[in-house]
């Protein structure tokens, strides 16, 4: 699946914890991204900090726009055989495996790397760690020789790796800086003196024809970046992977700007806090993962109720329970769009790529102020982890409004849950002048009073008011890519699967099938006339997902009365870009089913 | 302490409240608190500590949970915030984050505040967050109709006991002490006076001040927190207690069955409002020290 027209490198790099596989990584993509590549990048850990767990760093360095990770790797390095060993196989054929061939202690019959390397492929041995130990003294410095190997083979230019080295551990002394650039350099003069992969190149990435500054995040970055864009005031969070380093990032970046930052002792009292300020007009927000959105939930039906804007970002992991907590998953939804009692809507978004992340991120504050409502920014741990190349948008485009203040009508009691013609209420805020009112999560009329007899009219009010959320400025709560007009199999997607639905529908019509993809950005209130229009413009409907039950495919099915093809995945790692062609030839050759068009390759159905 | 000094003449009683002025903190909502409830005198006691205080309206929020006492924003005319069970705190220090400016004050029963909402307790006092929490304490759920609360005496029947309540009670006042809040007081629902006396003095304080409420359930205990039992119980703190001195306090708190009224502790340190305006100085590099 190489692009010929321009450079499409994915390099995986496969080592035991402690060995410094991410930090290789991370310096790897930021150097390609600093010369001007679009990168996407993903990290696979274990939840252990230290011991003899497996990681594994996978950049993929492109010149054109990838939309997800590529299923097979152009390079392996390993820094750890053990682990490496089961990774061999996704490295595609002329691909190159590199490994250390100077070994120190005996090793177990098919132990070694080079035994389990497939004739097709390419095996580069060097001494990784004599070279480490030459250059540094110690064998820690593996992880950066490697790097200055691969730069080597691929004749990428030194400067940028010595340039992210440099600011990657600028906290540290000087030696630190100084034995990594010694390693890098000895790494890349054994690389460059090897014979190169023939049939891999590495161009000129484009030219950025705007100068647009380009820079690359995670996702949980770009979220900090949207956020820190739209002016947050307060943030309060409580630690969980995979959201923590959003909690992280804005503990450093929002003090020197005057923000409120708080760790709160719990994500209930995280979630209430941030309820009581966004009830005071700050611009409040806390992030978490399932298990806390869990223990958000009644908190969520109080903003609903008593119409307070509040901002969440829910990373989802493998559940339930405590599930696979450093394992993506997409099974989040019912609790994000359903959770808690009684009818209880609110807005929730699902980016679909970090760029996706950002801007929802930027223009959740607006949202949530415009409904009065929480809003759910529903990412995974995929997307919260994934590097990408972004451009964000020009400074100040979300910074909140000046808010005009309300003005009290005389003889008039101040209703703050007046009926109006759009049913969203005029908000008073805490210390305006005669204003006063008490909200509640009661049941209440107008005036904010508890009343039982007005809820229907209320329950109306509170989901009317949401339903033109879809139609918010300069948010695409739906998009469809590829065919446009009939077409024989549409894919229908949310969040992170999102990419490798794209790289699945591009390969399906380079291979002649009719087929478009659409993605659903705004799951919470679902726009259902766009997702109506695509279903009848397409034969057959297939929903992937990384979720065993279905329930985007519930969601929408339900919300149509239309039955669709579902292919469910719980598997913890990022779904199979062939998996879903495969999935995709099969509706296409079958053609749709006369019974009721729908067939299940998961459960739930 | 005893109040019944003389006759209470209605009428002369009625000017003397319009005279005052604290009654127009009260909203048009009539309270829905059985008649005789200790919760009568907190509303009572919380305006007059406003009007003392010479707060404005506009700049007081009432936060309150659920039970009995969480009713309270409805009955004053302040912005209000009635939240869930045992979420009173982390609303309020929100509210007080989101807006310093504003008058932060908490209110709960004994089981919003020591059962759902105990974990909450120990954080806000800790953080020094600068807001009044009033716990009307009467040792029942009231609003479910009498079940037992974490402060209900050994022995007590009640819906959820029928055969007698096994579990000691929690002692509040030692419990706050613990937990490092900066003002630990107690007043009693039948001492009026003496308690809008406390009202006022927990918010003058800057931090996190608690002041527990000792107050009747007339509808559902008739055996226990009575305005009976509670008149002979209650005494004042020793003249001579030093409200520095934080043993002091944890000496006279043990004191459960004897409940001395007054304020226990006070402690000046820096505010959650100073600590983080301090850390926000420190990060942007503007701090002198």
């Amino acid at each position: 699946m190489m692009n010929k027209a321009g450079t499409d490198i994915q390099i995986a790099i496969c080592g035991s914890a402690g060995d410094g596989t991410i930090a290789s990584g991370d310096i790897m993509k930021r150097a390609a991204a600093l010369m001007g590549f679009n990168v996407i990048a993903f990290d696979v850990y274990p939840p252990e900090i230290r011991g003899f767990g497996k990681c594994i760093s996978r950049i993929r360095i492109s010149s054109q726009q990838a939309y997800s990770l590529k299923q097979e790797s152009d390079i392996l390095v390993s820094l750890n055989d053990m682990h490496a060993i089961p990774h061999v196989g996704e490295v595609r054929d002329f691909g190159a495996v590199i490994y250390d061939d100077h070994l120190v202690s005996r090793v177990a019959e098919g132990g070694h790397i080079s035994a389990h390397i497939n004739p097709a492929q390419i095996p580069y041995g060097f001494s990784i760690r004599q070279i480490s130990e030459q250059a540094t003294n110690s064998a820690r410095s593996r992880n950066i020789v490697i790097l200055g190997y691969v730069a080597g083979l691929f004749n990428l230019p030194g400067e940028h790796f010595r340039k992210v080295i440099k600011s990657k551990f600028a906290t540290k002394a000087q030696a630190v800086v100084d034995d990594n650039t010694k390693a890098f350099d000895a790494g890349l003069r054994a690389g460059r003196a090897v014979f190169k992969l023939d049939d891999v190149e590495v161009r000129e990435p484009a030219e950025d024809a705007n100068g647009a500054e380009v820079v690359m995040m995670t996702g949980n970055g770009a979220v900090v970046r949207g956020f820190m864009e739209a002016g947050i005031q307060s943030y309060f969070g409580y630690p969980i992977t995979p959201a923590t380093s959003i909690m992280e990032r804005l503990a450093v970046e929002m003090p020197p700007v005057g923000g409120k930052f708080l760790q709160t002792e719990d994500e209930i009292s995280a979630i209430a806090a941030a309820i009581g300020a966004g009830y005071t007009g700050s611009r409040a927000a806390t992030a978490t993962s399932g298990p806390g959105l869990a223990l958000m939930a009644e908190m969520l039906g109080l903003g609903v109720m008593a119409e307070v804007p509040v901002v969440v970002v829910v990373s989802q992991r493998g559940g339930p329970s405590t599930g696979l907590p450093t394992k993506t998953e997409q099974s989040d939804l019912n609790l994000a769009v359903f959770g808690g009692s009684g009818d209880a809507q609110r807005i929730v978004l699902a980016p679909t790529n970090v760029e996706g992340c950002y801007r929802c991120a930027a223009m959740a504050f607006d949202i949530a102020e415009t409904y009065q409502v929480p809003v759910i920014l529903l990412i995974d741990l995929y997307l919260s982890n994934r590097y990408e190349t972004v451009v964000p948008s020009s400074e100040n485009a979300f910074a909140p409004k000046p808010r005009v203040p309300l003005k009290l009508v005389k003889g008039k009691p101040y209703e703050r849950f007046a009926l109006t013609e759009n049913h969203i209420s005029p908000r008073a805020l805490p210390g305006e002048e005669g204003l006063m009112h008490t909200i509640t999560g009661l049941e209440h009329n107008e005036l904010g009073r508890p009343n039982d007899a007005i809820h229907m009219t209320m329950t109306i009010k509170r989901h009317e008011k949401l339903k033109n959320a879809i139609n918010y400025e300069g948010l695409n709560v739906s998009k469809r890519f590829g065919d446009t007009g009939r077409v024989n199999v549409g894919i229908l997607g949310w969040g992170s699967t999102f990419g490798e639905i794209l790289e699945a529908m591009y390969e399906a019509q380079a291979e002649g099938i009719s087929c478009s993809a659409m993605k659903v950005v705004m799951l919470s209130p679902l726009p259902v006339d766009a997702l109506r229009a695509f279903f009848n413009d397409c034969d057959q409907i297939l929903v992937p997902e990384l979720n065993y039950e279905g329930q985007f495919a519930n969601l929408v099915s339900g919300a149509l009365g239309r039955p669709v093809t579902r292919l469910n995945r719980a598997i913890g790692t990022p779904m199979v870009v062939d998996e879903i062609l495969a999935e995709v030839r099969r509706l296409y050759i079958q053609g749709p089913d006369t019974q009721d068009g729908a067939r299940a390759t998961g459960a739930g159905s | 302490m005893n109040e019944h000094v003389k006759p209470v003449y209605l009428e002369e009683k009625l000017e003397e409240i319009r005279a005052d002025g604290h009654q127009e903190y009260r909203s048009k909502s009539l309270p829905t608190w059985c008649p005789g409830c200790g919760y009568f005198s907190m509303a009572e006691g919380l305006t007059f500590a406003l009007k003392r205080l010479g707060i404005e309206y506009k700049d007081v929020v009432t936060v309150s949970g659920i039970g009995c006492a969480s009713r309270f924003p409805f009955f004053v005319n302040t912005y209000g915030f009635h939240t869930l069970h045992g979420r009173v705190l982390p609303v309020a220090t929100g509210i007080k984050i989101g807006n310093e400016d504003l008058t932060v004050v908490a209110v709960g029963g004994d089981g919003d505040a020591f059962a759902i909402g105990g974990g909450h307790i120990p954080h806000a006092a800790r953080r020094n967050v600068n807001l009044t929490y009033l716990v009307f304490d009467n040792g029942i759920y009231g609003l479910t109709k009498g079940q037992a609360s974490p402060t209900s005496a050994v022995g007590f029947k009640t819906s959820s006991t029928p055969y007698e309540n096994g579990d000691v009670p929690l002692n509040p006042l030692m419990m706050l002490l613990s937990y490092g809040a900066s003002w630990v007081g107690q007043a009693y629902a039948g001492h009026q006076h003496h308690l809008a006396d406390m009202i006022t003095e927990a918010m003058a304080h800057r931090g996190f001040s608690f002041l527990r409420v000792l107050s009747p359930c007339v509808t559902f205990d008739k055996t226990n927190n009575t305005y009976a039992n509670l008149n002979m119980a209650a005494r004042g703190l020793p003249e001579d207690h030093d409200s520095s001195d934080l043993m002091a306090a944890m000496a006279e708190a043990a004191q459960a069955d004897h409940p001395a009224l007054g304020v226990y502790y006070k402690e000046d340190r820096p505010t959650l409002d100073e600590v983080m305006a301090a850390t926000n100085r420190r990060a942007a590099g503007t701090d002198p020290a």
